[in-house]
């Protein structure tokens, strides 16, 4: 490997110092960035491990706020029983992030500041419309998920940023969600198309607080609004389902790559959103089940 | 690049070495220590050869910083036979036939370690998962899974 400036703070106030030095590169569990720094396509001069920065990690609930430390690894959020039974999209997502090995390591701040249109936990994060909390030495500022992610690779973080936590609102119990993806293997999957959906059921049986957002399908994960409009208020259908889809196909832009092509992207975010979105209705209705017992 | 002190304790035993932060704990291990069970395979994280367990958990030490590995508990395949008696899972990949070319099975066999620490009686589910990261060029993926589900066996047993 080359040869680095290395720098290893324990608190914040390290952490925000260190990161006023030029060209400086954050590392925390390494599973995004020593590959690429093992094959020299990344040669940072600088690099700050924020490894030991406690204040970093931990998932913490208060009330119905829930909000994960950016140093807080898949194995830690895939365990996480309050998690699992609230927001079981995020769960599922956790569980897919490369192998065990990766998950013991990677973290969630690496998976949002590494960009990539197939990062796993970001589908689940943008249907409970959660929020990046980016620190520096100049003070805090929270965005929307969808105003961090810039395209392939890119985020609003500035120089001297860092991603301090992600929060988001605890989904109520009737809200379904759930999280689906497509690739190769099992094990060290990159996503050709991911989804996550939430929904609820109103006392007529109608979908209500309908939530889309496919990964891998366009330069960002995206929400699919019009798809949300097209299925609120309706009684779930064959025919519906379908036309969702068929939606779902139009809002996206995938790209022929490496890993699929873009005819095949269409074709799949749609089925597997409709998929997705048939989890998360029957974990609905098991949740109004539960409640007219 | 300035040197740097790490302390890690290494199959019970501790090292403090001088070493420079653009090494791997599997550097460490294989140039420093001479252990070289764990094995370099791809530097991605891809195939697992170089599985070793970080505090008790499976990690892929090619994706490790020596500086990560500072204050931590390591264990490696060379830590697991005690007095010339090879551990029930070594034991185990001996006798359902698992090991073929050989170069997988120490990261297979942490892996699985990992998984019967904490689940002493997986299905068999559980142990695909659990080695998902884990690739053997040989393919012999049907033996490897036999023989975890045979040393978790003899583990209950023992």
């Amino acid at each position: 490997m080359q040869t680095f400036n290395y720098l290893r703070p324990a608190h914040l106030d390290e952490l925000c110092q260190a990161l006023q030095q030029p060209h400086a590169k954050i590392v925390a569990g390494g599973t995004d960035v020593l590959p690429q720094m093992h094959t020299g396509r990344l040669q940072p001069a600088l690099l700050v491990d924020i490894s030991r920065v406690s204040e970093l990690e931990g998932i913490r609930i208060h009330n119905t706020q829930v909000e994960i430390g950016a140093l807080t690894t898949f194995a830690a959020i895939q365990a996480h029983p309050t998690l699992r039974a609230a927001a079981p999209a995020l769960t599922q997502a956790a569980q897919w992030v490369g192998a065990p090995m990766t998950r013991q390591r990677a973290t969630l701040g690496g998976n949002l500041a590494n960009a990539s249109p197939a990062a796993d936990a970001v589908p689940p994060l943008m249907i409970y419309n959660a929020e990046v909390t980016l620190t520096s030495a100049k003070g805090s500022r929270s965005l929307p998920l969808a105003q961090f992610l810039l395209g392939p690779g890119q985020t609003a973080l500035q120089r001297g940023e860092f991603i301090q936590s992600v929060r988001f609102e605890l989904p109520a119990e009737d809200l379904g969600s759930a999280f689906l993806k497509i690739g190769p293997r099992r094990g060290m999957t990159i996503a050709i198309v991911s989804a996550a959906a939430a929904v609820r059921l109103s006392p007529e049986g109608r979908l209500e607080q309908v939530r889309v957002a496919v990964g891998a399908s366009a330069p960002t994960v995206i929400r699919c609004p019009q798809t949300e409009n097209l299925l609120h208020g309706q009684l779930p259908s064959a025919e519906l389902w379908q036309s969702a889809a068929q939606q779902i196909a139009v809002e996206i832009s995938p790209i022929d790559d490496v890993r699929a092509s873009r005819a095949y992207r269409r074709r799949a975010a749609g089925v597997l959103a409709v998929r997705a979105l048939q989890a998360a209705l029957s974990q609905a209705q098991e949740a109004a089940q539960a409640r007219t017992v | 690049m300035k040197p740097i002190e790490i302390t890690l304790t290494v199959n019970e035993t501790t090292h403090t070495l001088i070493t420079l932060p653009n090494r791997t704990l599997l550097d460490i291990l294989r140039e420093d220590l001479g252990l070289t069970g764990a094995k370099n395979g791809c530097e991605s994280g891809e195939c697992g050869a170089c599985t070793v367990l970080m505090n008790g958990a499976a990690v892929n030490a090619c994706l490790v910083l020596a500086g990560q590995a500072d204050g931590c508990t390591v264990e490696t395949i060379e830590g697991l036979s005690k007095s010339g008696q090879l551990h029930p899972i070594q034991q185990a990949f001996v006798d359902a036939g698992a090991v073929q070319c050989g170069f997988c099975i120490p990261g297979m066999v942490m892996a699985s370690k990992a998984l019967l620490d904490h689940n002493p009686q997986p299905q068999e589910e559980d142990i695909r998962q659990a080695l998902a990261g884990n690739i053997c060029r040989c393919t012999g993926y049907t033996k490897i899974i036999q023989a975890v589900q045979m040393a978790a066996e003899e583990l209950r047993h023992d």
